[in-house]
C-alpha cells in the first residue's frame, strides 16, 4: 500500500472527517467499510436501498483522496471488450498501411502492443499513474450477467487484467474498488469472497436532517426537521416506492427553489412530485392527507 | 500487495488481555456453528481488520466484525444475534446503524428470512447443517425407503402417483414424486440479449472479427464475419402459496425450482402465508432433499402458520422489494395459490395488475382449479384472474405438465429461431400471451 494513503487516511476518525469536509456525511459502518477497503486493502461491496448512497459514497471517497473516479455502469450483456479493453482495429489497420507504403516490415507483435489497446473503464483505473489511487465504481454489478462477474476475479483478488497478446498489466497503484448492487440476483460466492460487504441502512431521521441540509446550503433547519419528519411518515404508508435520501434532497431543493420557509400542505401539494414518482403512491399520501404530511398543527 | 504492519503504537485499547488470533478464530466458529458460511480467508480479513482499525469500544468492533464476516443481508440478522451472545454485556449498543423502525414494509421481517435455528434450539442439539446456506441432511424417512426398496414397483407407483391429488399423497409416495419430477424441465421462453455470437447467416456484421479474419488474408475482406444476438432463457419466479390450505401442494410444487436450475434457467423461489420468505438461498444448496426442511423452518418462523392468507400483502412485498428492482422484470412469474385471501381481495387484484405490468408473463396455478365445478369465485382469485397470462391446475404430477407448458409458452418450441420472432408479442398489447 502507498504511503500516500497512509498518511491521507491515518484511521477511521480522519476518513470520516474527511468525508465530512466534502459533505457526504458516513455513518461509522461505512466509514469503518470504506476505511477497510482502502487500508487492506479489498474491494467494497455496497448493497442497500435505491438512494441511500451507495454511488455517491464511492465518488465522495474519491474525492477525499484526489484521484479520479473512474466508472462502470453494468448493463444486462456487459462484456469484457467494453468493461476491460479493446483492441483499436482501426488504428491497427492504419498501422498495417502505413508500414506498407513504408516498406517496412511489420511483425504481428508489433500490432499488439499497449498503443493499440482501447482503454476501457477497469483498465483505465488500473493504469492510472498515482501516486493518489484512482476509484473503481463497478455500479449495479447485479445488472450485468452471472458470468460477467468472472472477469472481475481478477482485477478485485489482484489488481491486474491479463491480455493474451500483451501479458500480465498489474496496476502502478493499486484502485480502491466499490461495487454496488440493488439484491436484484445473488452475486457469485467467488464474487463475494473477495470482497468486504456492507449493507447500508436507511438513515435515521436526525441524520437525514443532516444530510439534506449539507446538500442543499442555506435551509433552515426548521425546514429540513420538517422533511425529514414528513419523509419519515411516508416510509410508514405501504407504497411503491419509498423515498430516500435522493428524493428528499430534491424535495428540499424544489421547496427551497420556491422559496418556502415552511413546509405546508399546499407547498408540499405543489411539490410532491419530486419526492413520490408513482401515481399510485401520490393519490395514497393524498388519501392520507396533505395536512398530515406535513405534520399541521405541530407534531411532537 | 502485502499487509501492512500495524502502523505506530496502537492507539486506545487493543482487547490486550487474550491473543487476537484465538479470539478471531473463536468468535469466526461460533458465527460458522450459527450457519454464517465462515472461512479461514474470512477470519484472516477479520484480524488484519481489528490491527488495522482497533476496536475502541463496541461499535467499532461490531463493525470491523461484521465487515468481515457478514457476505449477505441475509445474515445480518444471525450475525447480530451471535454477537449480542458473544458482547452482550460489554455495554454500548452499536450506535446509529439507521432508521429500523421507519423501514419499508417488510424490514421487520429479517428473522424470518434468516433463520438461525441455532439460535433456536437449545445449544446442545446444534442441528447439523443449521443456516441459510447449508444443506439440510436428508430425513430419516427418505433414507428408509432409498431407491434400493421401492425401484423395483416404480412402475405402478409411478403411474398412481402421477395422477393422484396432491393433498392425497402419502410420505412413501412423495418418495416416488421425486424420481417423477426428474422428468419436468421447467424452460421459461428465450429473450435476446445484448451479446453476440458468431454466426455465418447472422444478420450483423461483426467488424472485430471480420478485421481479424482480413489481417490473416493480406487486408482483402475475404469474407465477413458476421453474427447474432445471442438469446437467453428468461428468469423464472416461483411464489407458494403455503397457508394451511395449501401446505400438501406446496411441498411438490417446490420440489420443482431445481428443475429449473437443471435446465439452466435462473430462477427465484418465495413462499408467503402471512409474509413473503425467500427461499431461493436454502434450497439452492439443498435441491430437492431441502424441501421438506425448509417448509418445516418457515412454518416454524410463521407465528400464524396455517391462519389466513394475505396474498395481497404478500404480492405487495414481492414487487416492492424484489420485483421492481428487476428480479421481476422480463421474468415468467408464477404464482401457486387457491387464491383465499383472508384480508383484502381488492389488494391482490391491484398488486397482480402491478405484477404484470414488470413481469414478461404471469402464471397463476389453483389446484382447486380441477373440482368439478370450479368457479373462480374467491375474492382475491377473481380479482387476480384478469391480469394472469395462465390459469391451470396443477394438482397432480399429470396436471404439472401443464404448468410446464405453461411456463415455456412464448418460447416457439425448441428452436432458436422462433425464439426471436416472438420477441415483439409484449410490445404490442402483450397479444394475452395464448399464442
Amino acid at each position: 500500500m502507498s504511503t500516500f494513503t497512509q498518511e491521507r487516511v491515518p484511521d477511521p476518525a480522519g476518513l470520516r472527517r474527511a468525508l465530512d469536509e466534502r459533505g457526504y456525511l458516513a455513518d461509522p459502518g461505512l466509514v469503518t467499510a470504506l476505511f477497510l477497503a482502502l487500508r487492506l486493502p479489498q474491494p467494497l461491496l455496497l448493497e442497500g436501498e435505491a438512494g441511500v448512497g451507495k454511488t455517491e459514497a464511492a465518488k465522495a471517497l474519491a474525492d477525499v483522496l484526489g484521484g479520479p473516479l473512474v466508472r462502470l455502469q453494468c448493463y444486462d450483456g456487459l462484456d469484457a471488450a467494453e468493461a476491460l479493453y479493446e483492441w483499436n482495429h482501426a488504428r491497427q489497420l492504419l498501422g498495417i498501411r502505413l508500414a506498407e507504403s513504408r516498406g517496412e516490415r511489420l511483425a504481428e507483435a508489433d500490432l499488439f502492443t499497449e498503443e493499440y489497446l482501447l482503454r476501457r473503464p477497469v483498465l483505465t483505473a488500473l493504469t492510472h499513474p498515482g501516486p493518489e489511487p484512482a476509484v473503481l465504481l463497478i455500479d449495479e454489478i447485479d445488472r450485468a450477467d452471472d458470468d460477467f462477474e468472472a472477469f472481475l476475479l481478477e482485477v478485485l483478488a489482484e489488481s491486474a487484467v491479463t491480455i493474451p497478446e500483451v501479458g500480465t498489466i498489474r496496476a502502478v497503484v493499486p484502485p480502491v474498488v466499490v461495487l454496488t448492487s440493488n439484491r436484484t440476483r445473488d452475486l457469485h460466492d467467488a464474487l463475494k469472497r473477495r470482497c468486504l460487504y456492507h449493507w447500508i441502512d436507511y438513515p435515521d431521521p436526525e441524520r437525514l436532517v443532516r444530510i439534506v441540509r449539507r446538500r442543499v446550503p442555506g435551509t433552515s433547519a426548521e425546514l429540513a426537521e420538517a422533511i425529514s419528519a414528513a419523509v419519515r411518515r411516508l416510509r410508514t404508508l405501504e407504497i411503491q416506492k419509498a423515498p430516500g435520501i435522493a428524493e428528499s434532497i430534491d424535495w428540499l431543493a424544489a421547496l427551497a427553489l420556491l422559496g418556502v420557509r415552511r413546509l405546508d400542505a399546499e407547498a408540499a401539494g405543489a411539490t410532491l412530485g419530486a419526492l413520490l414518482k408513482y401515481r399510485e403512491d401520490q393519490e395514497l399520501a393524498r388519501e392520507r392527507g396533505l395536512e398530515w404530511l406535513v405534520g399541521s398543527g405541530r407534531d411532537a | 500487495m502485502t499487509p501492512e504492519p500495524a502502523p505506530g503504537p496502537p492507539p486506545g485499547p487493543r482487547l490486550p488481555l487474550f491473543d487476537t488470533a484465538e479470539f478471531g478464530g473463536r468468535l469466526g466458529e461460533a458465527l460458522r456453528r450459527s450457519g454464517l458460511p465462515v472461512t479461514p480467508e474470512r477470519t484472516v480479513c477479520f484480524l488484519r481488520s481489528l490491527r488495522l482499525a482497533p476496536p475502541v469500544d463496541r461499535a467499532a468492533l461490531y463493525w470491523t466484525a461484521r465487515l468481515a464476516f457478514v457476505t449477505d443481508r441475509e445474515l445480518i440478522a444471525p450475525f447480530e444475534r451471535v454477537f449480542e451472545a458473544v458482547f452482550g454485556g460489554l455495554g454500548g449498543v452499536p450506535a446509529e446503524r439507521g432508521d429500523r423502525t421507519a423501514g419499508p414494509p417488510g424490514a421487520e421481517e429479517e428473522q424470518v428470512r434468516a433463520p438461525a435455528p441455532g439460535a433456536r434450539t437449545a445449544p446442545g442439539r446444534a442441528p447439523a447443517g443449521a443456516g441459510p446456506v447449508r444443506a439440510p441432511a436428508p430425513r430419516a424417512g427418505e433414507d428408509a425407503d432409498g431407491p434400493a426398496g421401492t425401484l423395483p414397483t416404480l412402475g405402478s407407483t409411478a403411474e398412481v402417483v402421477a395422477h393422484k391429488d396432491f393433498s392425497a399423497l402419502e410420505a412413501a409416495e412423495l418418495a416416488a414424486l421425486d424420481r417423477l419430477m426428474e422428468l419436468i424441465a421447467l424452460r421459461t421462453p428465450l429473450r435476446r440479449t445484448r451479446r453476440r455470437d458468431a454466426d455465418p447467416h447472422g444478420p450483423r456484421v461483426d467488424p472485430r472479427r471480420t478485421l481479424r479474419a482480413i489481417r490473416t488474408t493480406g487486408l482483402e475482406p475475404v469474407r465477413l464475419a458476421r453474427s447474432r444476438h445471442r438469446l437467453r432463457r428468461r428468469p423464472l419466479v416461483l411464489l407458494c402459496d403455503v397457508s394451511g390450505s395449501m401446505e400438501p401442494y406446496a411441498r411438490a410444487y417446490l420440489r420443482l425450482f431445481p428443475r429449473a436450475a437443471a435446465v439452466g434457467v435462473s430462477a427465484e423461489v418465495f413462499v408467503f402465508a402471512t409474509r413473503l420468505t425467500r427461499l431461493t438461498p436454502v434450497l439452492r444448496h439443498s435441491g430437492r432433499y431441502g424441501v421438506d426442511a425448509a417448509l418445516r423452518r418457515v412454518g416454524a418462523a410463521a407465528s400464524d402458520w396455517s391462519g389466513g392468507t394475505r396474498i395481497g400483502h404478500a404480492l405487495a412485498e414481492f414487487n416492492d422489494r424484489f420485483g421492481r428492482r428487476g428480479m421481476a422484470r422480463g421474468a415468467v412469474v408464477v404464482i401457486f395459490s387457491d387464491g383465499w385471501e383472508g384480508e383484502d381481495p381488492g389488494a391482490v387484484g391491484r398488486e397482480a395488475a402491478r405484477l404484470r405490468r414488470l413481469a414478461h408473463r404471469v402464471v397463476w396455478v389453483n389446484p382447486r382449479k380441477a373440482a368439478p365445478g370450479y368457479l373462480p369465485l374467491a375474492g382475491g382469485m377473481a380479482a387476480a384472474l384478469p391480469h394472469c397470462d395462465e390459469f391451470v391446475s396443477g394438482h397432480s404430477f399429470a396436471a404439472l405438465t401443464e404448468v410446464a407448458e405453461a411456463i415455456g409458452k412464448g418460447s416457439g418450441g425448441r428452436g432458436i429461431g422462433r425464439g426471436i420472432g416472438r420477441r415483439g408479442e409484449k410490445g404490442s398489447g402483450r397479444g394475452r400471451g395464448r399464442g
